[in-house]
């Protein structure tokens, strides 16, 4: 039964969902945050997930990691309930990069892919190894370096790093871009697209909102609910709009008519 | 529950601390000098108060009297005093603590300045084993003899009852003040989340901190008690062991609370404060300064429920009655401590679960 409505997402899909969520409802104490949010992540795509700062991104990101659990709604992730026995969700099947930093200063690069590859059971020359080719391939420097003496660039590019670092099947990543510079900021969304390829889900916000134009598709996000979720292209089409900045300007400027305040 | 990851966090939190060279200082150095000054200013006997004899007795009780108080490290004796009128003027006048009149039918009677209790009860046992020494010299003996004490010594220091005290609240407190700071900047810098994130349980980062913290511990109960065998010459009688084991125990159940107020402090200067209204009690409460048996009886149930209760008292059974693991109240010291320690780390792990 289960693997039957599987399966006719799968076909709809063409590649089924890695995500799916229906009427999410999560704030904290009193005030809301979520009001009722779907979406729905195609396997084996990257998804840009847009929206000002306080709009529910992180707090979503966070339901989706089984760190909070949904007052009301269906979450589905990597086809189980995120926390529950025998999800993968928390898990090794995920890559997690908070928005904030989240590093350990006082730990050097090696120590600190030593610890997260640790916590995934990763065996000492695999963490090595990936080690060596996260610190070519994000331009990072010596593996000896500590945190604390990196700039805040080569800081989130760590922090980027240890979301990658054991290959999981989805990636969750929160502003990961912030500060990298332009060029460092597309090879990184070149591997984004190579693993995506792959089959590697990717959920990614950004506040550069033209970047998330390299995305399958984006959800733009405001008070809670996703005010539109299509390819970037389909969303600017139906916004008449020539960038995905203005599309999210004009889908604002029509949410705030329909909800007076 | 999975070792590995209890492993990562261990070793990773071993790192941190291993780098910070001012806590290492901190964690070690402050026990080892908290123990001395306490060692140091506490329970020492008074020396060099002014006492008078005014001898009027019959010859060769006075002599001897006076010969042994001489002897005391205590007393400046002063024999000069022609009157006892004269000696109670310098008693008022506060040039005296005390004076001892001997009346001629041998009678003796002993004046003191009773404002500082610590004051006379020296005077009054250094009178009492003069005059027990003058009576022997006569050949007979008092009424009462005090018999060798079955456990401790027959002129007991306070620094014996107070060293067991001492090392049980420098365990408990450097423990608690060590883990409390454990992982509040953690919760919110996504550090945490991020470990969450890879599936890790709460109970794990909780008892990987405990395994890097446990280092500094044995440092620490290593510490306390050489300072308080050799630095005060305290004779333990009973096994060293023993006293080191329950030392760990009581460290583990400090710091299984101080993770528990990390868990729910929203900054370090809120754990800081929440440690308060626990030190005090601590200090004040378990018998570590003042026996319990001295609280008002409507406050001695709180205080065992204190596991520093539990541990001075069982310490003071090892060191100085050298009792060991057959005697009920160490063994109860044991189960309390594993019990809070236990108790602690679960509430830790409820408050620090992963879905909220």
């Amino acid at each position: 039964m289960v693997e039957e409505a599987g399966a006719i997402v799968a076909a709809e899909s063409g590649r089924g969902d890695a995500i799916s969520v229906s009427g999410l409802v999560r704030g904290y104490g009193k005030v809301a945050v979520l009001e009722g949010l779907d979406m729905r992540v195609e396997s084996g795509s990257i998804y840009g997930l847009l929206g000002p700062s306080g709009c529910g991104k992180t707090t979503l990101l966070k339901v989706l990691l089984g760190r909070l659990v949904p007052a009301a709604g269906r979450v589905t992730v990597l086809s189980s309930t995120p926390g529950s026995p025998g999800s993968r969700v928390p898990g090794g099947a995920v890559g997690y990069s908070p928005q904030e930093l989240a590093l350990y200063e006082d730990l050097s690069i090696r120590e600190t892919f030593l610890f997260h590859g640790r916590l995934h059971g990763m065996a000492a020359e695999k963490i090595r190894a990936r080690e060596s080719w996260l610190i070519e391939f994000l331009d990072l420097p010596e593996p000896t370096r500590q945190v604390v003496k990196m700039s805040g660039g080569q800081k989130r590019r760590v922090s980027l790093a240890i979301a990658l670092l054991h290959e999981p099947e989805l990636l969750l990543l929160d502003e990961p871009t912030v500060g990298v510079d332009p060029e460092l900021r597309a090879r990184v969304w070149d591997h984004l697209q190579t693993i995506s390829r792959e089959g590697v889900t990717i959920i990614i916000t950004t506040h550069y909102i033209d970047e998330a134009g390299k995305a399958d598709r984006v959800g733009m996000m405001r008070n809670g609910v996703l005010l539109a979720e299509d390819s970037p292209t389909a969303v600017m089409e139906s916004q008449s709009a020539s960038s995905l900045e203005e599309a999210f300007l004009a889908l604002c400027r029509r949410d705030s008519k329909e909800v007076p305040e | 529950m999975n070792l590995g990851r209890i492993h990562a966090i261990a070793a990773r939190k071993f790192a941190s601390l291993r780098r910070d060279k001012r806590m290492l200082g901190f964690i070690v150095i402050m026990p080892a000098i908290q123990i001395l000054l306490f060692g140091i200013a506490i329970g020492g006997a008074p020396t060099g108060l002014d006492f008078a004899v005014v001898d009027e007795g019959p010859a060769g009780l006075g002599e001897v009297i006076i010969e042994e108080l001489d002897a005391s490290e205590s007393m400046v004796l002063h024999t000069e005093y022609e009157s006892i009128s004269a000696a109670r003027a310098d008693i008022v006048s506060g040039e005296l603590w005390g004076a001892l009149h001997i009346h001629p039918n041998g009678t003796m009677e002993l004046m003191l300045d009773n404002s500082n209790q610590q004051v006379s009860q020296t005077i009054i046992v250094e009178v009492r084993d003069a005059l027990r020494a003058a009576v022997q010299a006569q050949g007979s003996s008092l009424p009462l003899e005090i018999s060798e004490p079955i456990y401790g010594d027959k002129d007991p220091a306070f620094i014996d009852f107070l060293a067991p005290g001492i090392m049980t609240m420098v365990c408990f407190m450097f423990s608690l003040i060590l883990t409390t700071m454990a992982f509040v900047g953690e919760r919110y810098d996504g550090t945490l989340d991020r470990v969450f994130a890879a599936g890790t349980r709460p109970s794990e980062v909780l008892l990987g901190h405990l395994a890097a913290f446990t280092t500094i511990l044995i440092g620490q109960v290593t510490v306390v008690i050489l300072i308080a065998t050799y630095g005060f010459d305290i004779t333990i009688e009973g096994r060293v062991w023993l006293l080191f084991a329950l030392g760990m125990l009581l460290g583990w159940s400090a710091m299984c609370f101080g993770l528990f107020v990390s868990s729910k402090a929203n900054s370090e200067f809120q754990a800081m404060q929440m440690n308060m209204p626990v030190m005090f009690p601590v200090m004040l409460l378990s018998g570590i300064l003042w026996p319990v048996q001295a609280l008002p009886s409507w406050l001695q149930p709180f205080a065992w429920i204190m596991p520093t209760t539990w541990t001075a008292e069982a310490f003071r059974s090892i060191m100085i009655r050298g009792w060991g693991l057959e005697d009920t109240g160490i063994q109860l010291a044991f189960l309390f401590n594993a019990g809070f320690a236990v108790f602690a780390l679960f509430i830790a792990s409820r408050s620090l679960k992963v879905r909220e």
